[in-house]
Formats: C-alpha cells, structure tokens, sequence
C-alpha cells in the first residue's frame, strides 16, 4: 500500500519538476524572419525551433482555431486578428514581468484599441499599404492618390494585392469611406467603383509582389512597404508613395497561443527578438519598420530615415488602422467574389 | 484450421485499402456532408442548426458563374489536350522498336516533378522578361516583350501541358489494340481515309477518348492554382471558391455545400462513364469482337 500510494504521489508530481521541452512551435509570415535569428535563439538556449509559415491571418487563424492552440506556441497575427482571437479566448494572457525587453518598445505603438494594455500581444513589426511604381515608366508625382490609378494610361499594368480587406479598404477610401465601412450600400459603390478599375488590373498577386515591381511585369500597384523598401534598395526606380486618400496600417504581433505546451520558451523567444541587436538583424533583413526603439537607434542613419520604411507624421495623416469587422466580412466576401467574377469576364 | 496465405493475403490488402479509403476519404465526405447542412457560426466554424440555405445560395447568379466559368475552362483544355494527344498517341501506338519506349518515358518523365513546380517553370518561360520574350525578341520577331503570361491563353497553355499525359496514356492503350486488319479490311472494301477515320478508327478508340477526357476534364475542374498562378488571380473558380469560404470567409458550410456539389457533378460524369463503357462492350459483342 506505501509503495502504491509513493508511486501515485511520485506520478503526480512528475511533471512540475520535469522540465518544459527544449522546443518550440513557431508560426510566422512567409520571409519574415532571418534565419540567422533562429539559428542564434537555438544556439544560445539549446531550444529547438520548428518553424513554420503562412501567408494570410485567414489560414493562420483556420490552424490555431482547428488545433486549438496546441500545435502552436507563438503566431504572429496582425492587429485586426490580434482583437478577433482576443475575443474567441484564444489567446494566453501575457505575464509582462517575463519580458525584461518589452520596456524598449515604442510606446506610441503600444495600448492600442485592439489590446489594450497589450495584454495579450508584442508588436514585432508594424508596417502600411500603399501605392509602388516604377519612376522609369511613371513620372515622379503623377500618381499622389489611389484615385490615380483609375487613369486609363495604367491600362493592363497594376498589381493588385490578392487581399480582400486590402482592395476592398481602397475602394472604400477612393469614394471617401473608411477602409473598416461595413455599409453594405458603401460596398456595393466600392465594388462599382472597383469593376471600373478592372482593365488596368493585370493581376492580382500576394506572395510576394516586390518581385513584379522589380522584373517588370508591372508599373504600379498596390504594396506593402517592406516589400517597396526591398524593391527599392534592389532598383531605386522602385519608388513608394502614400496616398493623400491614407495608408493602411497594421502591426503585426507575437502571441501565444491558448494552450501553447512551451510557455517558457515562447516568453524567452519574445524577449529575445526585443533585444536591440536581434531586432537589427530582422529589422535590416526583412525592410519593415521596427517598432522598437533601441533597435532604432543601431540602425543607420539611411534606413531610419527613408519614408518608405519610417514614414514621417505627415505621411500618416488619413493612415487608418484595419480593423476586424466581424460578421460583416461575409459582406466584404460577397462583393469581392462579384469583383473577381467581373474580372474574369474581362 | 488452416488458413489459405494466398486467402489471407487477399483479404488483407482488401482490408488495408478499404481502412484508407474509409478513414481518408469516406469519414471526411461525411463530415463535409454534415457541415454543408449546417449554419455558419461566427466563433466557432459551425453551429450545429439544420439549414438548407447553403444550397439555396449555390443558385445565386454569381455562383453559376464561377461554375460556368470552371467548366468552360475544363473543357477547353479537354479539347486541346484531345487535339494534341490523339495524335501524338496515335504515333506511340504505331512506332515500335526502343523509340517507343523513349517516347513514352517522354510522357511519364514530368510526373516526376511537382505540377506546382512546373507551373512555376512556366512562369520563368512566359514572364514579360522571360525566355520566350528573350528569345522573340532575338529572332527579331518583335520588337518589345509582349503579354504572354497573365492572359486566358496562358491559364489554357498552363492547364494543357499539366493534363496532356492523363490524356495520352489512356489513348494510347486503346490505340495500341487496335485491330489492324479492320482497317485494311475497310480499305480493301474501298473505304476513303477519311471515312476509316471516322467509321473505324474513333469509334474503336472511344473508350480511350472518354477515358482520358474524364481524367482531364475533372482535375481541371479543381486546379485553381494554375489560373492563379499563370492568369494573375483574375477569375474566381470552383477552386478558389471553395477554398475562399473555408479560409478568408470562414463560411465553412457554404464551402461544405460547394465541395458537395462539385462531388455529385464529377460523379454523375463517372456514372456515365460507366454506362458508356458498358454499352461500348454490349456493342463489340454484338458484332463479336
């Protein structure tokens, strides 16, 4: 009986004091992390990363939500998911004292609608949606506007992210509503308003649309500014504009997942990309804005104050926040179908 | 008891295909069936509430579309991957000697990669800066690289060069049996090439021309990649449908619905498949072939 009731006790405690795996489940944006980094975070803890990527919040969310969190131990969704995963629960609750770096954050990136106080979420990188083009074929200046893609000079020669929220939040802004409207009637005009702009459309590409701008296949276009950063340091005809209409914004979050199985490696994981020598090596790498200001600081001089990456106040001004809509995405879905029915009708 | 092991073995290999089948293909059918009668829930995929609306949505006119859309494109390169491979298995089926076995190797070497990787490929080949510009350009046929990539002709190209094998196999078996002396028959009795063609030769071959226009015709129906990839994302079919429900709209039971639909679609084309295979050997006996 002693020795049944020793092995039932010895059972149970096994595992406060076995140690948390030497693992952990990364799932991040597709060429969004150096490898370098990975390599260094192995080396220095003994922590082995299994990385992973994707390529939109959609299929993101559809794989944490499916394994409820237990594939996962940190995933990189961007603010408007940040604040629809906040309120399905599927997000860990963040214990800040763990994170000794957090203090070298941008404060004015912090508190934000979506997660007040951040207590769920790290901002990793923060990043807008604007207009690119080549100043070999376009005249510096003559594109200012979204609404300056309507010229039917651009006939078959933009790029158009294939992004839902992105193309619809455009057509929103053109006609003088918010990116985030979910005024069916609104939609219909933006849709209206879209179907017009289809012959200048010659695709619609999201993987990785630096690539189009930087081969030709393209003049202008709709692009994330990391990706215009590249492009541009690669070819300085590439340039980036925001249009007067506004920018998206968005930032982009670490966060760990409900039921993640290495809690303590994801926390260490956090702090260490918060340090100012890593986060210049991702900073540098993938061309996005840091949102931490120590790494600000070992930046040169060049990057930190090209607009393209570090956008002045001014370039800022109509920036909107996407934010999630909820049910009314079914809305945005339906009317971007129709969009990409009338295209293929073209 | 003694157990037969050639008895034993059968039914083992029966069972081990009819576990795979069921555990991979019949339980998720199923679980599709169920969602596709479901409501679309907000937090969770679904909410467990019987509804018929799915279906109903499918008539809506955007939707016909896409459907219409996929099939005209599915049966595009159907007909072309017909016109090109009827021939070419018409030439396997009659040269002999060690050509033939290289130009069948020919046919199977690009199952050894990846299609995804060999749409790419194409990509590379038909891009403004491409191969195929480059090298226009250099005969001096055109002056500035013109639009190959990101038109309707390349998402048909793109789709042809995938599919044209499943096409050419099947034609080839048949081609292969088929009886000579008929021919010889027919031209003996004075028949015109054009009309042994058409009197002899198609019918005998049938079996292999609807063989292969099905194994065409349904991939085709899914691929939605290779038009994303090729023609620039600019039209919405089955494909991408399906997969825009389930991941940016998260309307998981319409996409359930789709999928459904498109199943009992590819399965009344094999169901008449079947009749026409039947009837075909009916036919051959009656005449005792």
């Amino acid at each position: 009986m002693k020795k049944l009731l020793f092995m039932l006790l010895f059972a149970l405690s096994t595992p406060s004091f076995a140690e948390e795996a030497k693992e952990l489940n990364l799932y991040n944006w597709a060429e969004y992390l150096p490898k370098a980094v990975l390599d260094k975070f192995t080396q220095e803890t003994g922590i082995k990363v299994n990385y992973a990527t994707y390529d939109t919040n959609e299929v993101m969310y559809a794989k944490v939500k499916t394994l409820r969190g237990e594939g996962y131990d940190l995933v990189v969704p961007s603010n408007y998911y940040v604040s629809r995963m906040i309120r399905e629960n599927m997000l860990t609750k963040l214990d800040l004292s763990k994170l000794s770096n957090f203090k070298n954050l941008d404060s004015k990136l912090l508190n934000q609608t979506y997660d007040p106080n951040n207590q769920f979420s790290v901002p990793y990188t923060w990043g807008t949606t604007g207009i690119g083009f080549n100043s070999k074929q376009i005249k510096m200046g003559a594109i200012s506007k979204w609404a300056d893609l309507w010229d039917i000079k651009y006939k078959n020669s933009l790029l158009m992210l294939d992004d839902m929220r992105e193309v619809m939040g455009m057509g929103l802004k053109v006609l003088g509503y918010a990116a985030n409207d979910t005024n069916e009637e609104h939609l219909n005009q933006a849709y209206e308003k879209l179907k017009e702009l289809l012959p200048n459309i010659k695709m619609f590409y999201a993987e990785s649309p630096k690539v189009m701008f930087l081969e030709g296949e393209v003049k202008s276009g709709m692009i994330w500014n990391g990706e215009a950063f590249i492009a541009n340091r690669e070819n300085a005809d590439i340039q980036y504009v925001y249009p007067a209409e506004g920018v998206t914004l968005w930032v982009d979050n670490l966060v760990i997942p409900q039921g993640a199985k290495h809690l303590e490696n994801a926390y260490k994981f956090i702090n260490f990309i918060l340090r100012p020598e890593i986060g210049k090596i991702i900073a540098e790498e993938i061309g996005y804005a840091s949102p931490n200001l120590e790494v600000i600081k070992l930046l040169p001089k060049k990057v930190t104050e090209n607009r393209i990456a570090y956008p002045s106040a001014d370039d800022l001004k109509n920036a909107q926040l996407q934010q999630d809509v909820g049910d009314s995405l079914v809305l945005f879905e339906k009317y971007w179908q129709k969009l990409k029915v009338a295209a293929g009708k073209q | 008891m003694r157990v037969n092991p050639l008895f034993s073995f059968k039914w083992f290999s029966a069972g081990l295909i009819w576990f795979w089948l069921g555990l991979f293909v019949l339980v998720p059918l199923l679980m599709l069936l169920t969602a596709s009668f479901l409501q679309r829930g907000e937090t969770e995929f679904v909410k467990f509430a019987f509804t018929l609306e799915n279906y109903q949505r499918i008539f809506n006119p955007i939707y016909l579309d896409v459907f219409w859309n996929s099939f005209y494109l599915a049966a595009m390169t159907t007909l072309f991957c017909l016109l090109l491979g009827y021939p070419f298995a018409f030439l396997l089926a009659r040269v002999t000697g060690k050509y033939k076995h290289l130009l069948l190797l020919f046919v199977i070497i690009p199952f050894w990669t990846s299609s995804l990787i060999r749409t790419y490929a194409m990509v590379i080949i038909l891009k403004t800066n491409g191969v195929m510009n480059s090298f226009l350009q250099w005969l001096g046929l055109i002056q500035e690289p013109i639009q190959l990539l990101y038109t309707p002709a390349a998402v048909v190209v793109g789709l042809v060069y995938s599919l044209l094998p499943f096409m050419v196999l099947p034609l080839y078996a048949t081609i292969e049996k088929l009886d000579i002396r008929l021919i010889e028959a027919a031209k003996d009795l004075g028949a015109r090439n054009v009309r042994i063609f058409w009197s002899i030769i198609i019918p005998l071959t049938m079996p292999g021309i609807i063989a292969g226009s099905m194994l065409v015709f349904l991939p085709a129906l899914g691929m939605f990649y290779i038009p994303d990839l090729l023609g620039g994302a600019k039209a919405l079919l089955i494909g991408n449908l399906i997969q825009n429900q389930f991941l940016s709209a998260r309307d998981w039971p319409f996409g359930a619905a789709v999928s459904i639909i498109l199943v009992l679609v590819m399965s009344l084309l094999l169901v008449l498949y079947y009749f026409s295979i039947l009837r075909n050997s009916n036919n051959r006996d009656k005449v005792g072939l």
